[in-house]
């Protein structure tokens, strides 16, 4: 399939799918056959490829976290050493010009394989990543985060997973950093007021909405990344981490469901969103008295799942 | 004779002080709206304040305080009383502190102007506001018109000043219309954030020392000291009005809006403008808090009803001008309006209605006057001029280049002509 072909499945099955869970198989596969039709190009110019490697996603595509519009955040892991960089720098710019025309906008943040930033050798990402570790800044933990929810697409996932055994190790060793990591991401838009009322946007064309990422699921994907990081856990999907953590963490019980219950609603109230923009705004004025009730139980439920995750990591990790 | 030599001195310094208080405007207009029109806004507010000053000795002061009827003074135009009684002020001394209420009324309504009139509209309202709508209000209230025979009650000039200045401003922003981009076709409201929130904030702090010369020379005197008790009750409004907005924006949108809290202190100080006289100091927290409620309801309001207004004049200066003039209805003490030979006293301190019902009677005589006799002037002003809108390349281009030819920050904003070149 060629990428137009891609192109026109994608739209004509994207509004087709029937919950969250077949809507993030849906882009995967797309992603998938992309990437095939990307190599295959890279292929017949370029030659096989130099060395094994592996093609992976980050973010939300990566928690398996996607909505109907979805920009691209992607990175290539390949054993070897910088001689074959071009090579894999040349697919990663194949692949996002193809998922472009797809219908996935290139990060505006450059989080793309195209990237050299985002496309090392296995020993070069160690570095890297121990790198943004240390240095620990509001910047580099962002980075981390980023590239924490990976999974592979296409490739060894050995390759992914030895980088994150990495972290693992370093964490271990420097504990301290947990404290950074909670910083990096405890500031939570405020999604309700002192009256118990949703606080919409106040002006621009969002006006009377609700900016569902930042107010609603934050919270629950940076608790259970950070419990994930505790655990040693590999998984990147937010729900597969809480079918796994949960063994170890049984307060995570009670928070499972309400963001299972999250992922629907928002696929319910965003589905027909008409651009990237749109898709993470929930308008209130459509919202039902019980869907507003609902939607400020996630945000609480959110919010004291974060208070437990930050108290317990700084129980078992910050006082060693 | 000493003592009347410092009431002339003590009313000179508040005249200094007020005058200061355009510096407040210009920071606050600039401060509140986009860098490419800083320098217009500070120019136009210099500029302007030179044709109200001229206008003001040529007539203005004549129909305020000359020898008239009901309706308006017919004398002492073109002023230049050189006499000085022993007792009360040098004619002189009170012509200039008069003068200061109408510049600061002027500057008022050209809040209502901002970034997108013609400089030559400015000229042409500068003109007639201060000739034929300002002088009319105070001659009613403050120069012995008929609202002064009802013992309306201002006493620095909540309704005279601030809603007069306001009611041209919602005047002018009706015929203006939205500045682009303001608002969307599907009429939600784009936040035209200003670009430096620090001028605001000086600003406000600037405002609010020059009130002090605005309520506490009012006195017109210093005998008693009373000016101390009037700067006491508009500190506490002031303080009560900031403090009001930020937790009422807080509360209503999870955010502690530094703009909002400004003209909170602001509102704050227009509540306790009309009744810093008249009222006792609880009283004064409760009007400047309930100011500071109002301009937030207010403003959003305001927007909602697709009224563009940059710097929230309309807010500050008219609905909350309104509220100061009615809250001498319900606070004023018997002690402070009969004992002071100024009106009746208020609801709550056993006067009944009927000062409220002169202060309302007040507000909307007044209110209608300012808004429909500007509104003719600018409807007019609109048809001869061609126009008192720039186009909109001179909007985008901003005001400083189109209506004066170089940018108040020329280092920031590169000249169009040398942008072509860079092509």
């Amino acid at each position: 399939m060629d990428y137009e072909e891609i192109k026109l499945f994608r739209e004509r099955y994207i509004h087709k799918q029937k919950d969250y869970q077949s809507l993030n198989t849906f882009h995967d596969r797309l992603t998938w056959q992309t990437i095939n039709t990307a190599i295959q190009k890279v292929e017949e110019e370029q030659g096989k490829s130099p060395a094994p490697f592996a093609f992976f996603v980050m973010g939300s595509a990566g928690r398996c976290e996607q909505s109907v519009w979805t920009d691209q955040d992607h990175g290539i892991v390949y054993r070897g050493g910088s001689d074959e960089k071009d090579y894999f720098l040349e697919l990663g710019e194949e692949i996002a010009a193809g998922l472009e025309v797809i219908g996935y906008p290139r990060c505006e943040g450059k989080v793309m394989a195209s990237e050299p930033m985002w496309t090392h050798s296995t020993d070069n990402w160690i570095n890297q990543v121990e790198k943004w570790l240390e240095e620990a800044t509001w910047q580099s933990l962002r980075h981390f985060s980023t590239f924490f929810d990976s999974r592979v697409v296409i490739g060894e996932s050995s390759l992914l997973d030895e980088i994150k055994r990495s972290t693992f190790n370093f964490l271990d060793n420097n504990p301290e950093v947990y404290r950074r990591l909670i910083d990096n991401v405890s500031f939570l838009r405020k999604g309700i007021g002192i009256f118990g009322q949703l606080l919409p946007e106040q002006s621009g064309p969002m006006t009377g909405s609700i900016h569902l990422k930042t107010t609603t699921f934050f919270p629950y994907v940076n608790s259970l990344r950070l419990l994930a990081l505790m655990d040693h856990h590999l998984r990147a999907s937010t729900v597969d981490r809480f079918i796994y953590l949960k063994e170890n963490y049984p307060f995570l019980i009670e928070y499972e469901d309400q963001f299972k219950r999250l992922l629907e609603f928002r696929y319910e109230h965003t589905r027909l969103a008409r651009n990237y923009e749109e898709v993470h705004y929930v308008s209130l004025a459509k919202l039902s008295k019980s869907d507003k009730q609902e939607l400020k139980q996630f945000m609480k439920s959110g919010a004291e799942l974060f208070e437990k995750t930050k108290s317990l990591i700084e129980k078992e990790c910050l006082s060693w | 004779m000493e003592t009347v030599l410092m009431d002339n001195l003590w009313v000179i310094i508040g005249t200094f002080l007020v005058l200061l208080m355009i510096g407040g405007f210009i920071l606050l207009e600039a401060g509140s709206t986009r860098m490419k029109n800083a320098g217009h806004i500070a120019g136009k507010t210099i500029f302007t304040i030179g044709i109200g000053s001229l206008v003001f000795w040529a007539v203005g002061y004549g129909f305020i305080y000359g020898e008239g009827n009901w309706f308006i003074g017919l004398s002492n135009f073109f002023y230049g009383d050189t006499t000085f009684a022993e007792e009360g002020l040098s004619p002189a001394v009170d012509f200039m502190f008069q003068m200061m209420f109408a510049l600061i009324a002027l500057t008022i309504a050209f809040g209502g102007f901002a970034e997108r009139a013609k400089l030559s509209a400015y000229v042409v309202f500068a003109v007639l506001f201060s000739a034929l709508v300002y002088p009319v209000v105070a001659h009613w209230i403050w120069g012995g018109g008929w609202l002064a025979d009802h013992g309306k009650q201002d006493f620095a000039g909540s309704t005279v000043v601030h809603l007069t200045g306001a009611m041209a401003a919602l005047a002018a922003t009706i015929i203006l219309k939205p500045r682009i981009g303001k608002y969307n076709k599907d009429g939600s409201s784009n936040d035209i954030a200003g670009h430096n929130q620090v001028y605001t904030a000086l600003a406000v702090l600037l405002l609010w020392v020059g009130w002090f010369g605005f309520n506490g020379a009012s006195t017109f005197g210093v005998s008693d000291a009373f000016f101390g008790y009037v700067i006491l009750n508009t500190q506490l409004a002031a303080a009560a009005g900031a403090i009001a907005a930020m937790f009422i924006v807080w509360a209503f949108t999870g955010k502690a809006d530094v703009p909002t809290t400004l003209n909170g202190a602001l509102a704050g100080l227009v509540a306790i403008t009309a009744s810093c006289g008249f009222v006792e100091p609880w009283a004064a927290v409760l009007i400047g808090a309930i100011g500071g409620l109002m301009v937030y309801g207010s403003m959003r309001l305001f927007d909602r009803a697709r009224i563009d207004d940059p710097i929230f004049a309309l807010s500050v200066h008219g609905t909350v001008g309104v509220w100061g003039t009615i809250s001498t209805g319900f606070f004023a003490t018997h002690e402070l309006s009969v004992g002071m030979e100024w009106g009746l006293p208020g609801l709550f301190y056993g006067g009944g209605f009927e000062q409220l019902g002169v202060q309302i009677l007040g507000v909307a005589a007044s209110g209608v006057y300012a808004f429909v006799v500007s509104f003719i002037i600018l409807k007019v002003m609109d048809k001869v001029m061609g126009g008192i809108r720039v186009s909109e390349e001179e909007e985008i281009i901003g005001l400083d280049l189109s209506e004066h030819g170089s940018y108040g920050y020329p280092e920031n904003i590169p000249h169009p002509s040398e942008q072509q070149a860079a092509k």
